[in-house]
């Protein structure tokens, strides 16, 4: 018995890789696993998040917890966020969670004396700590013609004579929490499909019944080769699991034209971050975070010892 | 007004055991581990890693209700094995899964990072 192992190596290929979005295929293992990475991704890996909001002055339109609120679902940079305690297990700090080791301060002054609405921004957060800043969106091509026109993400706008001060404190926290802890925009896999045509039966359907079978499915899976008006796959993945082209072969009267399988044990994951983390960053967050959860589960020692005891007692009152 | 504080869903409380283990009394080789504060990402995990031992006749888990933050994962297991063994068994699979998957991963990511 010593020396089993079940173990799975999975394999892994990055189609798509940027700072805030990945692309990529995991084979040879299970959607429990695949499932695993999607759940920890959304709702466990750590990032920073404001947690606490001081309102020193508010004279804006908006009241001072629609303002907190929003604060709170500011992304902060969170690289450091890993390595950095719960306010809830810092020792330094008795759990007011104010100290350099669990939290970050940032400071916020604005106030509008022209007629001009003022847009007070993330941009106008000041932070303790330059590692914990707001994410910049400016850097990568989101779509702004004018850099000017980049401040950050709205927060509240002032009128003349209004004002905003407040100090604030980000905390390091997970999504099952609260969704602002979540590093993840979407996280979603799907099975790999894998589709077979029937070439024979395919050779005897006219050129009206092939453009039907083709037309059939709502996304663009399948096309006709214009030079030798044979139906192929154009796009597996396009493919939703919406069995329409299964009905349409069927009710031709021609079932087994087209199969489509899922392959059960490959994936193709797309992962879009918020901007906290790193999108290969937040993979391998969650890879760590999950192995860190399964430590966890290990059966402690006096477990295994006191079931020893009992054990044995227990195989010698069943008459052992 | 009466809503349960956010945290208890991973804290696990003081003076609680994050896994404990049931004999069961009448059957020889099966067991209950109970897992305070995991859900489905733990639980469904362990339970397909179990289902790949030859040895388990019996893996399963469940969430007992959406308010009590814990699992429980029964295992049967024939005589070549004990539930205790197995349960090791898969997480030390499971474990070493995630380190090959992880150097995979990091590996990809130097390798797509490296070609731009």
């Amino acid at each position: 018995m010593e020396g089993a192992s079940y173990q799975r190596f999975p394999k892994v290929k990055i189609r798509e890789l940027k700072d805030d979005y990945a692309k990529f295929e995991l084979r040879e293992t299970d959607a429990s696993v695949a499932n695993a990475l999607r759940r920890v991704m959304i709702a466990e890996v750590p990032t920073i998040a404001i947690d606490l909001v001081e309102i020193e002055v508010n004279s804006s339109v908006l009241n001072d917890e629609f303002i907190a609120h929003r604060l709170g679902l500011i992304p902060l940079t969170s690289e450091r966020a890993m390595s950095m305690r719960f306010s809830r297990d810092c020792d330094a700090c008795d759990g007011d969670g104010q100290c350099e080791f669990c939290s970050v301060e940032f400071h916020l002054r604005a106030k509008c004396i022209n007629d001009q609405t003022l847009d007070v921004t993330s941009k106008d957060l000041y932070s303790s700590d330059h590692t914990v800043v707001p994410v910049d969106f400016s850097d990568t091509s989101s779509g702004f013609e004018n850099p000017e026109d980049q401040r950050g993400i709205t927060i509240v706008k002032l009128r003349k004579g209004q004002e905003l001060r407040l100090r604030a404190i980000a905390r390091k926290g997970i999504g099952k929490d609260h969704a602002k802890w979540s590093p993840a925009a979407t996280v979603t896999f799907m099975y790999e499909p894998e589709i077979h045509i029937n070439e024979e039966m395919m050779e005897t359907l006219s050129l009206e019944e092939k453009t039907s079978v083709v037309e059939s499915s709502p996304t663009k899976v399948f096309g006709i080769n214009p030079h030798t008006q044979q139906v192929e796959v154009v796009d597996p993945e396009a493919y939703t699991y919406d069995d329409e082209v299964l009905k349409k072969v069927e009710a031709m009267g021609k079932p087994g034209l087209v199969e489509i399988y899922a392959k059960e044990d490959s994936f193709i994951f797309t992962v879009e971050s918020t901007g906290a983390v790193k999108a290969s960053q937040l993979v391998l967050n969650a890879i760590e975070v999950l192995k860190q959860k399964l430590d966890a589960v290990r059966l402690s020692e006096d477990t295994v010892e006191a079931d020893d005891q009992f054990g044995e007692l227990g195989a010698h009152m069943r008459g052992g | 007004m009466n809503a349960p504080d956010r945290y208890e869903r991973f804290v696990v409380p003081e003076g609680t055991k994050k896994v404990s283990y049931e004999r069961d009394t009448k059957i020889i080789n099966a067991a209950s581990f109970t897992i305070e504060r995991e859900d489905h990402t733990i639980g469904n995990i362990v339970r397909m890693q179990l289902h790949r031992d030859g040895n388990v006749l019996f893996a399963g888990y469940k969430l007992p209700h959406p308010l009590q933050y814990k699992i429980i994962v029964r295992v049967h297991t024939s005589s070549q094995s004990s539930p205790m063994q197995a349960y090791n068994l898969a997480i030390n699979d499971l474990d070493k899964e995630l380190d090959h998957l992880k150097a995979a991963f990091e590996a990809e990511v130097a390798r797509v990072s490296g070609e731009y």
